[in-house]
């Protein structure tokens, strides 16, 4: 009996034993399948969370400038949007694309001034500047190339998307950006698939590479050496390069090229708003009807209410006609945006 | 102790041929297991972005716009997972499976494509979409999904395979 019964209680422990060892790793096997759930549905669901997003924004940046009027580039380089034949006020914006404080009002006010624009209730006269020409590398490097793209850009009637992505890439101060990979790929993003733009872009680069390597230190050198710090400023940029070409600093590079128009820009606004109330003190500088705005500008609401209280304005620049670009070899927009 | 799929236990029969097969098959699961991975992960990155997914997908021409755009999205990153789940070898057996009734859902797609006479790529890897009637490679596709199918059918009979989660987690020993 007694050998007997032990046999059948070690079977038994046996077989419960096993059973437990089952269950065990049936355990297992749920928990590793559940966590193998798990990490499938983490990578789906947010993985289609992250795609959708993105289809969203590419649709929303597709659909953005989908009413945006006409935009006329002016024989200054700078450009106009607005309704034909708009009766309203005139917004200047002077920005620069290596300054912060630009970015920010780009970001926050730049929607609500297309909207505007599209609705007929002001004119927009984007007039970008470089006053970080003269700062070391890679600040004015990066400033001059940004303007010199948006110009090109400008010339197929892109210059507001291209001038959005623009503040929306700004590298950081100090940091090397706007590379001319960077910017013919914001070009296409644009939607300009002429070749021409991106020509353009390769030589407007290699013309601020010859300013920033080297001819902006020679000037300064000449400069510095015959003239009076006053009379240097005075002269601003655009002057010290004319001066230079008379005086042994070889500038020629400079001619016709859009790096020479920004600078000019520069320059043109200085003396346009000298002193006063609306002096023209830094970027971003917004300008309603000639009355510099303050950090009213910095708002959607601002700058409407800025907008609404002032009357109609002109345009003091006029537009660039088609043969007129001619010496720039670049054509006009050959598709409406 | 696995008891299923070690029928012979190695100590008390002679026969070296399990014996041989036990040692060999978790290093050939694990070949399978990596190369699965592979394919699925360059399947699925080649896929995007998902708007050319979407519409290697329509090219099939066997859902609405709305549900071709969902499995347009969705398919390269079900791809990922899977090939991340084989990588790191968690529910080896299961994902195996999961992965070889892609296969065979892909396979199915390809035959339907080809019997109704359209012209397209397949879309397995990278861009799909029509192409010209004589370029077609249904055949091949057919035979290239068969060996992934035949891979994914190892990983889940033997899914027992060194450097996995499985094991670290006590399964497949």
């Amino acid at each position: 009996m007694g050998k007997a019964a032990r046999e059948a209680s070690r079977e038994r422990l046996r077989q419960e034993r096993q059973k437990a060892e089952e269950r065990a790793k049936r355990t297992k096997v749920l928990a590793v399948v559940g966590a193998a759930l798990a990490v499938v549905i983490v990578v789906v669901g947010g993985g289609y969370l992250v795609l959708s997003q993105q289809r969203a924004e590419e649709q929303e940046f597709a659909n953005r400038y989908g009413s945006l009027p006409e935009q006329r580039v002016q024989q200054d380089g700078s450009v106009v949007l607005a309704e034909d034949g708009a009766d309203a006020p005139v917004v200047e914006v002077y920005a620069d694309y290596q300054c912060p404080h630009c970015k920010q009002f780009e970001l926050t006010s730049g929607p609500t001034l297309q909207r505007l624009a599209a609705e007929g209730e002001v004119i927009v006269h984007y007039r970008p500047v470089s006053i970080f020409a003269q700062q070391p590398a890679p600040i004015g490097a990066n400033s001059l190339r940004g303007a010199a793209a948006a110009r090109a850009a400008a010339d197929y009637g892109k210059f507001v998307q291209y001038n959005d992505l623009l503040f929306e890439h700004q590298p950081a101060e100090g940091a090397e950006g706007y590379s001319t990979e960077q910017l013919k790929e914001w070009g296409t993003e644009a939607g300009i698939d002429d070749p021409a733009f991106a020509e353009r872009v390769d030589a407007e680069s290699e013309v601020v590479d010859t300013f920033t390597g080297g001819y902006l230190d020679d000037l300064t050198a000449a400069a510095e050496k015959e003239l009076g710090a006053d009379r240097i400023q005075e002269m601003g940029l655009s002057g010290l390069i004319d001066w230079g070409q008379e005086n042994g600093v070889d500038g020629s590079f400079l001619e016709g090229t859009y790096v020479r128009e920004a600078i000019d820009s520069t320059s043109a606004v200085e003396e346009r708003y000298p002193s006063g109330a609306n002096a023209f003190g830094g970027t971003p500088a917004v300008y309603v009807n000639g009355t510099l705005l303050g950090n009213e500008a910095y708002s959607g609401n601002g700058i409407q209410e800025a907008v609404e209280q002032a009357g109609p304005g002109e345009v003091d620049t006029e537009p660039l006609s088609a043969d007129g670009a001619a010496a720039d070899a670049s054509p006009q927009p050959d598709a409406s945006p | 102790m696995d008891t299923t799929h070690q029928p012979a236990p190695p100590a008390s029969a002679p026969a070296p041929a399990p014996g041989r097969w036990a040692a060999v098959q978790p290093w050939v699961t694990l070949l399978a297991r990596l190369a699965l991975a592979g394919v699925l992960g360059y399947a699925a990155y080649t896929k995007l972005p998902p708007a050319l997914s979407v519409q290697s997908v329509e090219a099939y021409q066997l859902f609405s716009p709305e549900l071709a755009q969902l499995i347009g999205y969705t398919l390269p990153l079900f791809e990922f997972a899977l090939a991340l789940l084989l990588l790191i070898g968690l529910a080896t057996r299961y994902v195996g499976a999961v992965t070889g009734l892609l296969m065979v859902v892909f396979i199915a797609g390809i035959v339907s494509a080809w019997a109704r006479g359209l012209a397209i790529d397949c879309g397995c890897f990278g861009t799909g979409g029509q192409v010209a009637p004589g370029e077609t490679q249904y055949g091949l596709d057919i035979a290239r999904d068969l060996g992934f199918l035949a891979l994914a059918g190892i990983t889940m009979l033997w899914p027992r395979s060194p450097l996995s989660l499985d094991r670290l987690f006590g399964l497949y020993r």
